[in-house]
């Protein structure tokens, strides 16, 4: 028995090395995926939704991805067990704007500007914070941008859009990101 | 007395003093443990406000990554000097971000710990969790050092240690007036009791200070005095009268005794001559007429013949010892032993015949008069002899010790002794422990003998079993 316990620690102890070396192409991205998905979730700790944006007390909160899912599987990991202000959290994957209904974070990993501005229209009075990695998206009239800069995440936000929407961001965030205004072209 | 004074003063401050001081030692005890405790408490509670407050600040910072704004929320903690270190640690428990910027990180905890502040001995230090509504987004440490608590410390010994001194000055100034209270009216007794003593003046009162115990005792004191006084006067008076009824006594006694005496000594002077008259016309009765009468006749005048001798025998005894009561002594020094030996050669004369042994030891002079202390040996030796005729062989032993201030001579025979239940009849007058038939005499030698040792202001006694001899001690003292 102890020789067979032996070979499987052998075993294993490859894998881990195989494993390693596997992942090893893949890891900034999704290093920067895995904070970006930690973000996401710490905004339900630090933004404040309208009662009316839930159905029912029972209702869940959901975090709605827009666009290529490019979190794998960190953002399941991160909001496993977690809740919004009691809703349990959960993850949506939307192909178009029109079917989002009940939502309360919306990830849009889409790029063209036009296809943005379209989307942020039609997301208009349904309290949803509309979080997005793409260049200028704050300035479309998206609220929440994250960027790297420095090697680091940074955060920009478009409070005018926020406030639309009735959704309130604690200061504590609003102090770490750079505040910024939709264009008026 | 100046002692005195000092030691039930000193008593008195003392206790006060000592009273004073364990109060008041008590007290800032009580006052020092309460404002520790306190202290500490307020210490805990302060650090955890702190604590409180930056975690609530920095929950963002740990959320969205942001060392910078972590860095600028504990940099707040300036603001309060004791807290010297703090860092912050993320929801896997590693470092976040440390303050001071120059702390050192090694001395920081690698890892997050449990929950809750705890006292080292040089700091208070502890854990409290970051959280953000109802998650936990990381861990502060703070650690505070403690030197606010030991700068309490100081300040209350050295607070404590002013306490107590000014206590003891002040109590040692009010305990020196208010002792007066008690000491002055005990002190003012004692003075007055220490004078009466000296002056023997019972005349004398104590004034009362106080309405207390003291004073009580003072009324206690002068009452007895009162009663003292009252009793010595009885006594002194009730000694004079009795002086004066001894003295009364004494002289009457003393006429009695000189009438007793002139009337003793002049009844045997008269009866000499009468006894004497019968003895010799008895003696004269029977030279002329002895022939003319029958035996019967003989026989009886005979009687009349040994009986006025007897008579005669016994009034020179009596004339001797009551003349004893009325004669001088002019003491010289005198040679015990060649009177001793003077003495007997003289009686032994008569007892020739007999087996006799006189065993005489050296004897100290005495200082005494010589005819009486002829009369004491001859009145001893000659019992000796006639109380050990009936042995067949007779031993007398004189001898003699110093004792302290007097001489003991001691004469023994091994004659027939005397039952000492009858001692106390030994040295009466005509007192007799054997009958005239068995040994002959008047009963008044060893009288004179007391009569003379007593005159010396010595004494006489004896120790005797029936049948084993007698010995006869007397005592006279050295000069």
């Amino acid at each position: 028995m102890p020789f067979l316990k032996k070979i499987t620690y052998i075993r294993f102890s490859f894998l881990l090395v195989f494993c390693n070396v596997f992942f090893v192409s893949g890891q900034i991205a999704t290093r920067e995926y895995q904070v970006k998905a930690a973000f996401v979730f710490n905004f339900t700790q630090f933004v404040e939704w309208p009662t009316q944006s839930f159905a029912n007390p029972e209702t869940r909160a959901v975090i709605g991805i827009l666009g290529k899912d490019p979190f794998g599987t960190y953002l399941d990991e991160t909001i496993t067990g977690e809740s919004l202000n009691k809703h349990s959290l959960t993850i949506q994957h939307f192909k178009d704007a029109d079917e989002i209904t009940n939502c309360q974070i919306l990830f849009i990993n889409l790029s063209d500007k036009n296809e943005l501005k379209a989307i942020l229209e039609k997301l208009k009075g349904k309290n949803i914070l509309t979080v997005s990695d793409a260049n200028g998206f704050t300035k479309l009239g998206g609220m929440v941008r994250l960027y790297i800069k420095d090697d680091k995440i940074n955060i920009q936000i478009n409070l005018d859009a926020v406030k639309e929407e009735n959704l309130v961001i604690s200061s504590k965030l609003l102090k770490l990101a750079e505040i910024v205004k939709t264009d008026k072209k | 007395m100046a002692n005195k004074n000092i030691s039930i003063r000193n008593k008195l401050m003392r206790i006060i003093m000592l009273v004073c001081g364990i109060v008041v030692l008590i007290t800032c005890a009580v006052f020092f443990l309460y404002d520790f405790y306190s202290f500490r408490e307020s210490t805990l509670q302060n650090i955890s406000t702190y604590g409180q407050i930056i975690s609530n600040n920095s929950t963002a910072a740990i959320a969205f990554e942001s060392k910078e704004d972590a860095k600028e929320i504990l940099s707040a903690l300036k603001a309060e000097p004791h807290i010297v270190a703090a860092s912050i640690y993320d929801a896997n428990g590693q470092l976040f971000c440390a303050y001071p910027a120059d702390y050192d990180i090694n001395q920081l905890p690698k890892t997050a710990g449990a929950i809750g502040y705890h006292f080292t001995r040089t700091a208070l230090e502890g854990f409290q969790p970051i959280v953000q509504g109802s998650k936990q987004l990381g861990i502060l440490y703070l650690k505070s050092d403690l030197n606010a608590l030991y700068g309490r410390f100081k300040l209350y010994t050295i607070i404590v240690v002013l306490i107590l001194g000014l206590s003891f000055v002040i109590t040692f100034l009010l305990s020196k007036f208010l002792q007066r209270g008690i000491s002055a009216p005990i002190l003012a007794l004692a003075e007055t009791a220490k004078a009466i003593s000296e002056q023997k003046d019972y005349s004398v009162r104590a004034i009362k200070l106080s309405d207390d115990e003291v004073g009580s005792l003072t009324d206690a004191f002068n009452q007895m005095l009162t009663e003292i006084h009252e009793q010595t006067e009885m006594l002194n008076e009730f000694n004079q009268t009795l002086e004066q009824r001894v003295k009364n006594r004494t002289t009457e006694l003393e006429v009695a005794n000189k009438e007793l005496e002139s009337f003793s000594y002049s009844v045997s002077h008269d009866l000499r001559a009468p006894a004497r008259a019968i003895h010799s016309y008895a003696n004269v009765f029977l030279e002329d007429y002895g022939d003319k009468i029958d035996e019967e006749g003989k026989r009886l005048i005979n009687i009349v013949l040994k009986n006025g001798q007897k008579m005669g025998f016994l009034i020179d005894d009596l004339l001797s010892f009551s003349r004893l009561g009325r004669i001088e002594l002019t003491k010289t020094k005198l040679s015990m032993y060649d009177i001793v030996s003077g003495v007997w050669n003289e009686l032994y004369k008569t007892e020739e015949n007999r087996n006799v042994t006189l065993v005489l030891k050296e004897l100290p002079d005495a200082y005494a008069e010589k005819t009486t202390m002829q009369q004491v040996w001859v009145n001893l030796i000659s019992n000796a002899l006639k109380y050990t005729k009936n042995n067949p062989e007779t031993v007398i032993e004189i001898s003699a010790e110093e004792k302290n201030t007097e001489i003991i001579y001691c004469i023994k025979d091994n004659g027939s002794g005397f039952d000492m239940r009858y001692y106390n009849k030994l040295f009466g007058v005509f007192q007799r422990l054997h009958s005239q038939e068995e040994f002959e005499g008047t009963g008044v030698g060893l009288a004179i003998v007391q009569r003379v040792l007593e005159k010396h202001g010595g004494k006489i006694w004896a120790d005797s079993k029936v049948n084993e001899g007698a010995t006869f001690y007397f005592s006279l003292p050295i000069n």
